[in-house]
């Protein structure tokens, strides 16, 4: 995020779009639900008629998979009725004439046939979010699980900087993190193309200060992202893996070609704090520790830093990853230190980066979560990113230009299948599976589905049926519900006996390689009893 | 309109912002007006009277949780008539309150602030026990429990689920002394629009409503241990309460100070069963030639990692690893999995799940 959770509530208009805030992240949703009641204006761009959607004073209940026309037409709105930040654009840009060619042609009556938004709605969102002073974007993987999900954020970005929504209070380009450290493993390097503090592995500079530092030579070549590991494996390219905290079998799309790929694997290593999914194709499982069991920080989306703090001991012989990773590099024969805890880990990755070189333990436990970037002892934190400009200098417009998702309906598949998270269940579900409330809650996976949609299939709400792609078929219980838009179902992804993942596409943005989550083409039938 | 507005609070004079409460002036002045029905978190409701205070030209004693600061006003919070006010209030709570066997509003959950207040201000004449019953209900969901005796009515939970997480699932119903906290129907939470965010355990100011696992428990027996939510990105604080070695509960810290802002969601406050859950991973497990698991030492789970991982990359090159770190670990943990791969294999084949 730009900008600070807490500075939400002072927000003139939201702009949510790609996020079920109330679901995945109830926390932030709170503040939403403060700032509407405090006046601010709330525009919501969702397939679904999620439960932002029921008090916003707008809803684009625009077809999955159709982001870029919805925001290429609000983009041409901005600049064909002069709402462009003429100062913002002119001191803190460039390239704003490639945005400029590539909405010309984008008018919202355009946008209209291909994402069903009324072309009037379109021409209102632009408006407010162009005439509103305090106004953020907010965003999450509704926006980015896409073939063209660069191509996403970039529309996004560039309405915010034709508009100047950036580097003040309360406004910014907001992606809302999915798990409580994705924000703080990347800035520690857990990236096939960074190492920590976003230095590139490319640069040999970075390179340089890396090989002093750990004292061996290092790869100049940029690694396999997940997506493509995964395929990589299925190939035959990976033959050994270590799987640290995820259940990559649950989680990754298009499971049926990754169990292939986890079986043909020579050695498959899996450390967690329970059995999963993926442990069926390990050949060593290690016993780890859980978040109350353990030091360390976790980094939020607002790149907080935060203390986790052991509270209790581990069970039976598991053990924080931090020591068994220690203890399996030195057996490796690399000389990893006798570290005497987590803090010493931390001191040495930010004495590697700029970005968080002024934050250790002792600052976060006098002083409470900091705020990257925070580049010396002295620096308080930094709430707002871009105040007074950009930190890159300028911001770089992007001209794109919508292309359809990679599996569209058809005759054999005829509905649209995006998947995503509950408020009751928490990804993988190793841990909310057990939890008494969330399973007295949902119990079983579900498919959300328009009433429309069922009745010509003669399927009844609470009635289990066959959901197939091109990929598998998995059976699931159908919700009817007038959250759904006619032609798209919506499924979690939380139930390992019926993997939602066995449905989805691989298929992956060309920049990031993130999969289609959002969308892949599906068949519903009922099952003859 | 003046951004400021200065009055005087006990003798003091204090500046605050237009539109303060006489309470956010109390609290500059560092006055220490007791409230129930307050909080930050809600609209001012002034239904309690704990907070009354006096007001140089108002006869009556004004509500300092609702009523405006204004230029120029001479406050008093603690006269002899306030003394008094409060006594009495607090024998009038007394006689519609469960007491414990010294006489004191009954210690429960994590607190009551009911019986902090009476130990603090005393209380006035013994008034007779009203002794109404108030209806109650047969409530299955796993984690939210209601004692309508210990309920004082101030309505913080339905205002909390109403203005804060806005699903409305419970409401005050009945009337006079029989008032109570119902949902519709009076259904079970379970079949309401509650979504066991666990609010109404957090506001509630007597422990009236508390935390069914932790029944009895009083958080005065309990070690807090504050530590950063696993689930979602918010990264809500959470105040982990440990007991015999066992996480029992989980409480967020107080409104205002972390970024939740006092709030957690069903999954933060409750979802912590797996902890202690007995199909935690306990014991290295290593897959024999017969094809099945079998318990190991850490010694040897190690060297028969370090060997199979070594012996891909002697057989195919580094780049035929690859390292799934996690983002739910913690940072120190992907910074130390990155320089396993790229330092100690020679590969940058090393991510995590992250799209956003």
């Amino acid at each position: 995020m730009t900008n600070s959770i807490p500075e939400i509530r002072d927000t003139e208009l939201m702009f949510v779009i790609g996020s079920n805030t109330t679901e995945a992240h109830p926390i932030i949703a709170m503040e939403m639900k403060r700032a509407v009641r405090n006046g601010s204006k709330l525009i919501v761009a969702d397939p679904r008629k999620i439960w932002l959607a029921e008090i916003a004073d707008l809803h684009l209940q625009l077809r999955p998979g159709t982001d870029v026309a919805l925001l290429t037409a609000m983009a041409h709105v901005i600049i064909a009725e002069g709402l462009v930040d003429e100062a913002f654009v002119a001191n803190h840009t460039v390239d704003f004439e490639d945005v400029k060619a590539a909405v010309a042609e984008t008018t919202p009556e355009w946008a209209e046939t291909i994402t069903g938004c009324p072309a009037e709605d379109i021409r209102t969102a632009a408006r407010w979010y162009a005439t509103t002073d305090k106004a953020g974007v907010y965003y999450t993987l509704g926006i980015t699980e896409h073939s063209h999900g660069t191509d996403n954020v970039y529309s996004l970005a560039n309405l915010v900087a034709m508009t100047g929504h950036l580097g003040k209070r309360s406004a910014g380009l907001n992606p809302l993190r999915g798990q409580n450290n994705v924000q703080g493993a990347n800035d520690a390097g857990a990236s096939p193309v960074f190492y920590p503090g976003y230095q590139r592995v490319q640069d040999p500079v970075a390179r340089k200060r890396f090989e002093e530092a750990w004292g061996v030579p290092l790869s100049p070549h940029d690694g396999l992202n997940l997506n493509v590991m995964m395929k990589a494996l299925n190939k035959g390219d990976i033959k050994g893996l270590y799987v640290m905290g995820e259940d990559i079998v649950i989680s990754e799309p298009n499971c049926s070609a990754l169990e292939v790929g986890l079986n043909d694997a020579e050695f498959v290593v899996v450390q967690d704090i329970f059995m999963n999914e993926t442990c069926r194709f390990a050949d060593v499982i290690l016993p780890a520790a859980c978040f109350a069991e353990k030091d360390g920080v976790f980094t939020n989306s607002d790149r907080r830093v935060q203390r986790v703090r052991k509270a209790v001991e581990a069970p039976g012989e598991a053990r924080p990853d931090w020591e068994i990773i220690c203890d399996l590099a030195r057996a490796c024969g690399y000389p990893m230190p006798h570290y005497s805890g987590p803090a010493e880990v931390y001191a040495e990755m930010a004495a590697l980066t700029d970005k968080f070189s002024g934050i250790s333990h002792e600052r976060i436990e006098a002083e409470g979560g900091l705020q990257w970037p925070c580049p010396t002892l002295d620096h308080p934190g930094t709430p707002t990113l871009h105040q007074g400009a950009p930190l890159i200098g300028k911001v770089e417009f992007q001209g794109v230009a919508y292309r359809p998702s990679e599996e569209l309906p058809d005759e054999e598949y005829p509905l649209v299948l995006s998947t995503g998270r509950t408020l009751y269940h928490y990804n993988a579900a190793t841990q909310t599976r057990r939890a008494s409330g969330p399973m007295a809650k949902q119990p079983v996976n579900f498919v959300e589905m328009h009433r429309k949609d069922a009745r010509r299939r003669g399927l009844n709400d609470g009635e289990v049926v066959t959901v197939r792609s091109r990929r598998g078929a998995i059976e699931a219980t159908v919700a009817v519900s007038p959250r759904m838009r006619r032609g798209c179902v919506w499924m979690p992804l939380h139930f390992p006996e019926s993997n939602t993942n066995r449905l989805t596409n691989d298929a992956g943005d060309p920049v990031t390689a993130t999969a289609e989550y959002k969308v892949c083409a599906v068949q519903i039938d009922g099952i003859a009893r | 309109m003046s951004d400021t507005i200065r009055l005087v609070v006990d003798g003091e004079e204090v500046e605050v912002p237009t539109g303060s409460t006489l309470l956010a002036a109390t609290a500059r002045a560092g006055a220490d007006v007791p409230t129930l029905c307050h909080d930050p978190r809600l609209d001012p409701m002034g239904s309690c009277r704990m907070c009354l205070v006096e007001v140089e030209g108002q006869r009556r004693l004004q509500p300092a949780c609702a009523y405006p600061a204004m230029e120029g006003q001479v406050v008093h919070t603690s006269t002899d008539r306030v003394e008094r006010h409060r006594q009495v209030l607090l024998s009038m709570y007394c006689a519609d309150h469960t007491l414990d066997a010294d006489g004191l509003p009954a210690e429960r959950a994590l607190g009551n602030q009911l019986r902090a207040h009476v130990e603090a201000f005393g209380t006035g004449p013994t008034l007779p026990p009203i002794g109404t019953p108030r209806a109650g209900r047969e409530d299955p969901n796993p984690y939210i429990h209601f004692d309508p005796d210990s309920c004082i009515a101030c309505a913080r939970c339905v205002r909390y689920c109403d203005e804060v997480e806005a699903v409305s699932a419970i409401t005050l119903a009945m009337r006079g002394s029989s008032t109570t906290i119902a949902t519709a129907d009076q259904v079970g939470l379970l079949d309401s629009s509650c979504e066991l965010c666990g609010g109404c355990i957090d506001t509630c100011p007597t422990g009236a409503m508390s935390e069914k696992r932790a029944l009895g428990l009083l958080g005065a027996d309990e070690e807090t241990v504050r530590s950063t939510c696993n689930f979602c990105g918010v990264g809500c604080q959470l105040d982990l309460h440990v007991r015999d070695g066992e996480v029992v509960r989980v409480s967020s810290p107080p409104p205002g100070t972390t970024v939740n802002d006092g709030n957690l969601c069903v999954k933060g406050r409750f979802a912590t069963e797996f902890i202690n859950h007995p199909d935690r991973l306990t014991v290295p497990l290593i897959r024999g030639d017969d094809g099945e698991l079998h318990e190991a030492t850490w010694d040897e789970a190690i060297r028969v990692t370090a060997a199979g991982l070594m012996g891909v990359k002697e057989r195919y090159g580094a780049d035929a690893l690859g390292f799934v770190s996690s983002s739910r670990c913690t940072g120190e943990e992907n910074y130390l999995v990155q320089k396993l791969s790229r330092a100690a294999f020679g590969t940058n084949n090393c991510h995590q799940c992250a799209a956003t």
